[in-house]
């Protein structure tokens, strides 16, 4: 028993996380339409600022994953506009391929200034702490790291559903043309969008240099799940970027605990596979 | 004016080109190209760069006069009379099918006499067969896959001892723990990379515990590069083995230990083979966490001291400038093949590649950097004098607990739980 429990506390946990990495890039994907290749690169920039600032500064990063969250929020705008914006328009491929680019240049760069060595940030303020619950070992870093992330996520949600600056986000996803006729600045839509999306996937690094080790490929396979996680929630859903990565995290979890370790991904994959092919604008999509 | 002009025009342009012409005949002539294949990028990208820095830190110790370094052609400059050795770094990413393609490039390409290469013996084994079947030589230093030697390939050489050879080692030491510590090590836990050094080591394991009665009671793979290695921990703590066999390179190696932690479980002992225990890097990061591990290697500071003292010199003067660490017992290995494919070169007298095969195939070579002493290799190219010890860090300091004739330090065993650390 204390093992099932185990196994649904850790899938719960890590899809809370999936679902805040794949947030950002929900909202791109669904109200712009362009797929960010660098987002997983966005996450590792944000770990290896924060490990920087708990390195040099002393900072913890329950501190500061803000830094993340506003640097990412800078990286995400900038993108778009020295980027996406020039890209947008042309060959149908062009800001596919210009994410991709820059995501090699975050790599490399960072590959480059801070060397492939991994970096774990000792002596966090959550370091080593967990706590029994119902049979189970509960990591703190990690059900903080959770907690947050319901939080950033029912934040994005009330912003776009709740909100002026919601609506006209919704309201560009839905039709462009329309939305500049009704007054709409579309193109600070963009840019809000694209900066809200490293938002979130820099509050996530920024509050994952608690446990994980910095790295530059640490991106790599977080940024496939978040596709997968989109795609599966539907594009630009909120909720269905949570209800997807909930999924994803537990299938992971049951599937390598009571089938094999070997196999999570595969399962993880396999139902990505099945609901695609049943319903491709995926379970929640606009 | 003008004919001025087009005159120093045409006078520099005929020193440029003479310039290029010259240089380019001394490259031809004088210089020895090598090819390094590592993973440079990707989740080993760490103990690829140091397996480089090694590389280049015995291409150092050749090209340039080093009187004070006691090894075969440390004192002179270069080799075969003025040779020089030039130093091709390629990038495998982990990938078999880059490093195949890596490989191809190489020696088609760049024209390189040799490779050295590739850590990962998922990398070795299609890099190495490029090389098998073009008739050139391929040097390995740490891919640790038994299988690699095991397909009598004329032009393979590797340094490493096999996973077979630490396999057998990591029961025997299991066996001695249990006869003179008391140890009652009955049953084995394996976790590994689901690659092909992670599976055949994780088969020498079984061939190993059948041997001695040693019951494995968990067999758990996983995906490297992972975001979690929760359900692959919990798994291992359902079946709680008193001993635990570890292959998991670089990050996914810390990401295990920190989750072992998360978890609060440990076995009894812990011995990994040629993984991310061996690299100072990764246990500076991990900290007291990465205390009481054990695993099999062929180098650390302490073992220098008493038997490679020449290795420290090198270390100091040319590895540590590059790695800001000692060598570890991966790149080190690296290394000696440089030197031992130096010395094959020198007695040949010439960059005849089959003279030079053949040399290496029936000599025995000093080796001021390997724990042996010596290196020769056996048909199908493993080295018959691979040696490693079992040691167990504390305060980022390897001892050796294991053989006998090594130790340095008794063993901390059973390990101190994470509670009481």
């Amino acid at each position: 028993m204390s093992n099932f429990v185990q196994v649904l506390i850790d899938g719960i946990l890590s899809g809370l996380l999936y679902a805040l990495v794949a947030a950002g890039l929900s909202m791109m994907w669904g109200v712009m339409d362009v797929i960010n290749f660098a987002h997983g690169e966005f996450l590792m920039v944000a770990m290896y600022l924060c490990y920087w600032i708990g390195e040099i500064l002393g900072i913890d990063p329950l501190f500061s994953w803000i830094a993340g969250g506003i640097f990412l929020f800078l990286i995400g705008a900038l993108t778009y506009r020295l980027i996406i914006k020039n890209s947008l328009g042309k060959a149908a491929m062009a800001p596919l391929l210009a994410t991709f680019g820059l995501s090699m240049l975050l790599k490399n760069f960072c590959m480059n200034r801070f060397t492939p060595n991994f970096r774990l940030l000792s002596g966090t303020i959550m370091e080593g702490k967990t706590f029994q619950f119902a049979g189970a070992i509960v990591s703190v870093p990690q059900l903080v790291t959770a907690i947050f992330s319901l939080a950033v996520l029912l934040g994005v949600y009330w912003l776009i559903k709740k909100t002026r600056v919601g609506w006209a986000i919704q309201a560009t996803a839905m039709d462009k043309e329309a939305a500049e006729l009704m007054g709409i600045d579309t193109e600070n839509i963009y840019l809000l969008v694209f900066g809200i999306g490293g938002a979130c996937v820099g509050v996530a690094g920024g509050l994952m240099t608690t446990y994980l080790a910095v790295h530059p490929e640490v991106g790599g396979l977080f940024s496939l799940i978040a596709f997968v996680v989109v795609a599966l929630g539907g594009f630009g859903s909120i909720p269905g970027a949570l209800f997807a990565a909930l999924l994803i995290g537990l299938v992971e979890s049951f599937a390598g605990f009571y089938i094999a370790a070997v196999v999570k991904y595969v399962a993880v994959f396999a139902i990505y596979l099945v609901v695609i092919m049943i319903r491709p604008k995926g379970l929640f999509g606009w | 004016m003008q004919l001025r002009k087009r005159s120093t025009i045409a006078v520099l342009l005929v020193l440029a080109l003479s310039l290029m012409v010259c240089s380019s005949a001394f490259a031809a002539d004088k210089v020895i190209k090598i090819g390094v294949l590592f993973p440079l990028t990707g989740p080993a990208a760490v103990s690829g760069q140091n397996c480089v820095n090694s590389v280049l830190a015995a291409a150092d110790v050749i090209n340039k006069a080093n009187p004070d370094i006691n090894a075969p052609l440390a004192a002179k400059v270069g080799l075969l009379d003025g040779y020089k050795i030039e130093i091709v770094k390629a990038d495998h990413q982990g990938k078999p099918d880059v490093a195949k393609s890596e490989a191809e490039r190489l020696y088609n390409q760049e024209k390189v006499f040799a490779v050295i290469g590739s850590y990962n013996s998922s990398a070795t084994k299609p890099a190495s067969a490029v090389a098998e079947r073009a008739k050139k030589i391929f040097m390995c230093g740490c891919s640790s896959s038994a299988a690699l030697t095991e397909r009598d390939y004329k032009y393979f050489f590797r340094h490493a001892p096999t996973d077979a050879i630490e396999s057998k080692e990591f029961v025997e030491y299991i066996e001695y723990l249990n006869k003179e510590k008391n140890a009652g090590i009955k049953t084995l836990g394996l976790i590994y990379e689901n690659t092909e050094f992670g599976k055949h080591a994780a088969e020498e394991a079984h061939k190993a515990a059948k041997h001695t009665g040693l019951k494995v009671v968990a067999d758990v793979p996983f995906n490297n590069g992972a975001t979690n290695l929760n359900s692959e921990v919990q798994t291992l703590k359902a079946a709680n083995p008193d001993a635990v066999f570890g292959a998991a390179l670089g990050g996914d190696y810390s990401l295990w230990v920190r989750t072992m932690k998360q978890v609060n479980w440990l076995p009894k002992i812990a011995i990994n083979y040629c993984t991310g225990y061996q690299n100072p890097a990764v246990q500076k990061e991990l900290a007291g966490d990465g205390d009481h591990f054990m695993g099999g290697m062929g180098y650390s500071p302490e073992l220098a001291k008493k038997f490679m003292p020449e290795a420290i010199k090198i270390e100091a003067k040319y590895y540590t400038p590059r790695s800001n660490q000692p060598f570890d017992s991966d790149s080190i290995q690296e290394a000696v093949m440089l030197f031992v494919l130096a010395q094959a070169i020198e007695k040949a007298g010439s960059l005849d590649t089959e003279k030079v095969a053949q040399i290496l195939r029936t000599e025995e070579f000093p080796s001021v950097m390997s724990l042996s002493g010596t290196v020769k290799f056996e048909p199908g190219g493993q080295n018959i004098h691979a040696l490693s010890v079992i040691t167990q860090i504390k305060d980022l300091d390897y001892k050796t607990v294991f053989p006998i004739k090594y130790q340095k330090a008794q063993p901390v065993f059973p390990m101190t739980p994470w509670d009481k650390r």
